[in-house]
């Protein structure tokens, strides 16, 4: 068994002359949680319909636990929740469930043991288990889709933008969700365009552009030291103005004055004038990157330097 | 259970589901079951001291030593409404079946499941097959046993129609298939699939058109297309001289129009197993 669930070796597909995925190489270890990011054209739905098997690579090759996923074995470990799905309105969530699970090659018994249990855990009532997918509205389908992929015990989950039209209870259940099946073993690969979701739940990211990988790398490096926070007290008006012309952010509230400054040497210069003006110190902290600004730096480094 | 069992079925039960949502199913069902209702109603049988005397159908009363030749002649007239009427009726409703698995967002998550691109749309084109077949074999067994308790003709020339309707829409269902995996389109599959049942009969008058052109290339022409295209015309006339009792000329027709079917048929397995979503 390989210790990889997802391996890709130069990736790529050509579509006439745009080259939407362009050697991309990328490994996700078993049990890991992996985020892929990009902005839109980016590739990132072409690179995961690879993975998948939907489409066919004009060079390079996919692989899942080191098998080839063109071969419909490789795919019986992956559960996988498409974006812009189209599920069969004129099923219910249990046929659904039915379906994509005798696809996925379960017997019947172990489907009809499996289907209560996961449209429960996804939280979709008792009536809306027998409801046609028509009358869902999006965040049940997306709550459904959930539980399709999860249906045959995947080891590997592929989710294309997983809570898409999720309101932030519902989000909030997925993740744990989520988190439960990281806890178990399950990789999780991870396509999103919500950042934050991205950086509260998966341990590495790589992000696409133009077809190519340009940064990959653990959320915690990644993100790892970029500026230095303090909060001063009872700050007099012009002091506050003078320590505002360095920081690169500046905010106020009840009377705490928050700075960020970028380097070690100007945060401590705005502690000395504030302890020197009997300011008292709440806070001084070295701040984090946030993963959006990893991505605009990466994908835009011109909108980022003047962030 | 063999391996791919499970998935077949439940391709199949899915594209049975689709037909029930979009009322293909019950429309057909609809009509067969009307026209069996009416022929209980039309056909009255006279029993006089025990024997059948008389038996009308369509108003048209026949003694009972006739019997056998008028129940003929009306099972014909029902096998061969159903091969023409009923089996447009069968493209025009099974097109969009074919082409909806194509579409967009369903398709992917179809071929992310570990079934073969080859197993998935023979499953569905075997479901859609089966769609028809339950309806054709209910209109044409439900007739067949109306006709055989009320006269006790019990021909099996009749009950053979049924399965020759269904090659036939087989046949033309791989033209569909093809033009849906080729275009993801079911107009463009319904136009080539009519095509073919206007096209055909014409080809099979080919003594006449020879006569008719006046260049041997064209002649050539009318020939290719005779013997590479369905022969829904011919197979027609095999039908009526078996529900008839009478013999086959030739058994050309059927297996020509097999081997067109099972090649279309793979020309759409094969792009469709190379097709990029």
């Amino acid at each position: 068994m390989s210790e990889f669930a997802i391996e890709t070796e130069g990736l790529t597909k050509v579509f006439r002359r745009l080259r939407a995925v362009d050697e991309v190489s990328i490994r996700v270890p078993v049990g890991s949680t992996f985020g892929l990011l990009g902005p839109n054209g980016a590739g990132k739905t072409t690179f995961v319909k690879m993975l998948l098997s939907a489409a066919h690579p004009t060079a390079g090759r996919a692989m899942a636990f080191g098998r080839d996923t063109r071969e419909p074995e490789a795919r019986r470990p992956i559960g996988y929740l498409p974006e812009n799905h189209r599920f069969p309105t004129y099923m219910t969530g249990r046929d659904m469930l039915d379906f994509y699970g005798a696809l996925s090659g379960m017997n019947e018994s172990a489907r009809r043991n499996r289907i209560t249990e996961l449209l429960n855990l996804v939280g979709l009532d008792e009536r809306a288990h027998n409801l046609r997918l028509g009358k869902y509205s999006k965040g049940m389908l997306q709550r459904v889709g959930l539980a399709q992929a999860l249906m045959h015990k995947p080891k590997l989950l592929v989710l294309d933008e997983p809570s898409d039209g999720v309101d932030p209870v519902g989000r909030k259940h997925i993740r744990d969700i989520l988190q439960e099946l990281e806890r178990q073993g399950v990789t999780i690969f991870l396509n999103s365009h919500l950042l934050a979701e991205v950086e509260l739940f998966c341990r590495e990211v790589a992000i696409i552009q133009r077809g190519k990988v340009a940064l990959t790398g653990k959320v915690e490096d990644l993100t790892r030291g970029s500026g230095y926070r303090v909060e001063g007290v009872g700050v007099p008006e012009a002091l506050a103005t003078e320590l505002r012309s360095n920081a690169r952010t500046v905010s106020s509230n009840n009377g705490t004055l928050e700075l960020l400054y970028a380097t070690r040497d100007e945060a401590n210069h705005a502690v000395d004038l504030m302890r020197r003006q009997g300011c008292a110190i709440e806070a001084l902290a070295r701040t984090r990157s946030t993963l959006e600004e990893v991505f605009m730096k990466t994908v835009d480094p011109g909108a980022g330097a003047t962030q | 259970m063999s391996a791919g069992w499970n998935e077949t079925k439940a391709l199949v039960t899915d594209t049975f589901r689709e037909a029930f949502a979009r009322r293909v199913f019950w429309g057909f069902f609809g009509c067969c079951t009307a026209l069996l209702l009416f022929l209980i109603f039309i056909m009255r049988v006279d029993v006089v001291q025990g024997a059948l005397a008389t038996i009308t159908i369509f108003g048209q009363t026949s003694p009972a030593r006739d019997v056998e030749n008028l129940v003929e002649g009306t099972q014909t007239v029902i096998a061969m409404v159903l091969y023409f009427a009923g089996m447009a009726l069968s493209v025009f409703a099974s097109a969009g079946l074919v082409s909806a698995v194509f579409e967009p967002g369903r398709i992917e998550l179809l071929l992310s499941k570990p079934v073969s691109r080859v197993h998935l749309l023979l499953g569905r084109y075997l479901g859609n097959v089966l769609v028809v077949a339950a309806n054709i074999a209910w209109l044409v067994g439900g007739s067949w046993i109306i006709f055989g308790v009320k006269t006790g003709v019990w021909g099996v020339g009749f009950l053979l129609s049924a399965f020759f309707t269904v090659f036939i829409f087989a046949v033309l269902l791989s033209v569909l298939v093809l033009c849906g995996v080729l275009w993801d389109s079911a107009a463009i599959g319904i136009m080539a699939a009519f095509a073919m049942m206007v096209i055909t009969p014409i080809l099979a008058q080919k003594s006449t058109l020879e006569r008719l052109l006046d260049s041997e290339w064209s002649r050539d022409v009318v020939r290719v297309l005779y013997y590479v295209l369905p022969k829904t015309s011919d197979i027609s006339l095999i039908i009526r001289h078996l529900i008839l009792g009478q013999a086959i000329d030739s058994w050309m027709p059927v297996w020509s129009t097999a081997l067109f079917g099972v090649a279309v048929l793979g020309a759409g397995l094969w792009r469709f197993e190379r097709r990029s979503f």
